[in-house]
């Protein structure tokens, strides 16, 4: 199967400068020439691929529109311009936490996530007990989630989420600043082996993240995003020195 | 269409089972307000004109208050649907938008279904024969396609501006007394000829003729609510279609 392509992307955003003004403050504005927008050009003419079975990395410092490449290609944004071809099933990640509530029970929330992640309930009930083993919350299934401690959390969240994603056998994974989950180191370790045994699944696989040391140990080539283009491609190596020596 | 539907009534019923969470009253939150609202109008009708009241008058102004508050209640959560789950939204590509608005509606459908139980409750208790109440489904029926469409409509308009909030609220004011709640009008007055463009007057007139008079309506006001609901999902409906690319870029 072909892998991920995306060619020309182009994005730009409507900022309203003073979100809040009333009608009057609008007309005043208007008459005196100023406008209340501005545009933000976040990305400009960016194209890349990744083939299946690639983890391809995009770094940049803050807002220089790697969150919203990934929400383009995953269809939650609209681009103004180009194309992405995505086949198969795209999944995102931006967190582990999407959905839980705390006013429900641990049983409650794996499978009121699943319902969020696409499964029925009798396909949640076959992932059930792997997430409850992986949690290693089984004492806690009928506590409702607010009695739990943030690593508590994150371990059922990763764990949930992570085994409705393997079900899903996405053909893209976009990773927005997820590698690893909260918890304590064991539940670390153990969640990043989980995540690497995902990433070698056989997607196509595009990881954005802050932190250096992922980039360069599971990408195979990079992107560095400046001023909503394309500042450096390639190795990890020589693409994060470049953003490094200008960062700093 | 069935994964929209089947997502849809499970964020409805954990949001309507959160809803009760930690009340010592639960679901009976759902029927006070509109309890409290008829026993007041009752008491109010009974002491400034006495003797002038509908026949049935307690039922019939039950089915205008619980007709009335499902389309509120419906149209009020609709506004904020998107808003409310923006970081869903955001941060989950394969959830259609419309499932937040269904999701919205259902939880009213679920709230409506405790009043219509109290409107049951009702009959039972001053004397109307409680079948009647089998034949509210058809009502309901009729009106839904109008909720839907102005349910999509306003969810999409409330994206982008927050005066739709308040707007509605001072709109569903004004609606509450011009449509025939806790009053009757007679055909060819002022406000009976304002009301043949009110959808809650097709709808609480339907229910209460099939509960009440248990007759069947004249046809033409099916005609008209059906149309009005027709209307309503295709604008409100195309419009929510064609800016839901935008509207996560706004949330």
């Amino acid at each position: 199967m072909a892998g991920l392509e995306v060619k020309n992307i182009s994005k730009t955003f409507h900022i309203q400068a003073r979100p809040t003004e009333g009608v009057l403050s609008h007309v005043i504005s208007a008459i005196e020439g100023r406008g209340n927008t501005w545009e933000l050009r976040v990305l400009n003419d960016i194209s890349f691929s990744c083939k299946p079975g690639e983890v391809f990395g995009i770094i940049g410092s803050n807002g220089c529109g790697k969150s919203t490449l990934l929400r383009i290609i995953a269809g939650i944004y609209r681009q103004d311009k180009g194309i992405v071809h995505a086949p198969g099933r795209v999944v995102y990640l931006s967190g582990f936490n999407i959905g839980l509530q705390s006013k429900l029970t641990m049983r409650e929330n794996i499978y009121l996530v699943g319902s969020i992640m696409g499964l029925r309930k009798r396909e949640v009930h076959r992932y059930f007990d792997d997430i409850v083993r992986f949690s290693g919350l089984k004492d806690f299934l009928d506590t409702k989630i607010y009695q739990f401690s943030s690593g508590m959390v994150a371990r059922l969240g990763f764990s949930s989420i992570i085994s409705f994603v393997n079900h899903k056998k996405p053909d893209v994974v976009l990773l927005d600043e997820v590698l690893g989950a909260g918890g304590d180191a064991e539940f670390k370790r153990e969640a990043l082996a989980k995540m690497e045994e995902f990433m070698r699944s056989g997607a196509a696989v595009i990881m954005v993240s802050h932190d250096m040391k992922p980039i360069q140990k599971y990408c195979s080539r990079v992107i560095l995003l400046r001023d909503g283009k394309i500042a450096a491609e390639g190795r990890p190596e020589e693409v994060i020195e470049e953003y490094e020596g200008t960062a700093a | 269409m069935r994964e929209i539907l089947r997502l849809s009534f499970s964020l409805a019923k954990t949001s309507f089972k959160l809803r009760n969470e930690g009340s010592y009253l639960g679901i009976m939150w759902y029927l006070l307000g509109p309890l409290a609202l008829f026993f007041i109008i009752l008491f109010v009708k009974g002491a400034a004109f006495p003797g002038t009241s509908a026949p049935s008058y307690p039922i019939y102004l039950l089915i205008g208050i619980t007709g009335f508050n499902f389309f509120r209640q419906s149209i009020t959560t609709s506004i904020q649907a998107i808003n409310m789950n923006a970081g869903f939204i955001r941060s989950i590509n394969n959830i259609s938008l419309e499932t937040f608005v269904l999701a919205t509606i259902l939880e009213s459908v679920f709230s409506h279904i405790f009043e219509i139980a109290l409107v049951a409750a009702f009959m039972i208790y001053f004397g109307v024969p409680v079948l009647g109440i089998l034949l509210y489904p058809l009502s309901f029926l009729v009106f839904f396609p109008f909720i839907l469409g102005a349910g999509f409509f306003c969810a999409a308009v409330g994206v982008y501006t927050t005066d739709l909030d308040n707007i509605w609220m001072i709109a569903s004011q004004l609606l509450f007394f011009v449509t025939p709640v806790f009053y009757t009008i007679e055909p060819g007055t002022m406000l009976h000829t304002v009301n043949l463009f009110n959808p809650v007057f097709y709808f609480v007139s339907i229910s209460r003729t099939l509960l009440i008079d248990r007759t069947f309506p004249p046809l033409w006001m099916f005609g008209v609510i059906l149309g009005m609901g027709a209307l309503a999902c295709f604008v409100g409906i195309k419009i929510f279609e064609a800016k839901k690319r935008e509207l996560a870029e706004k949330v």
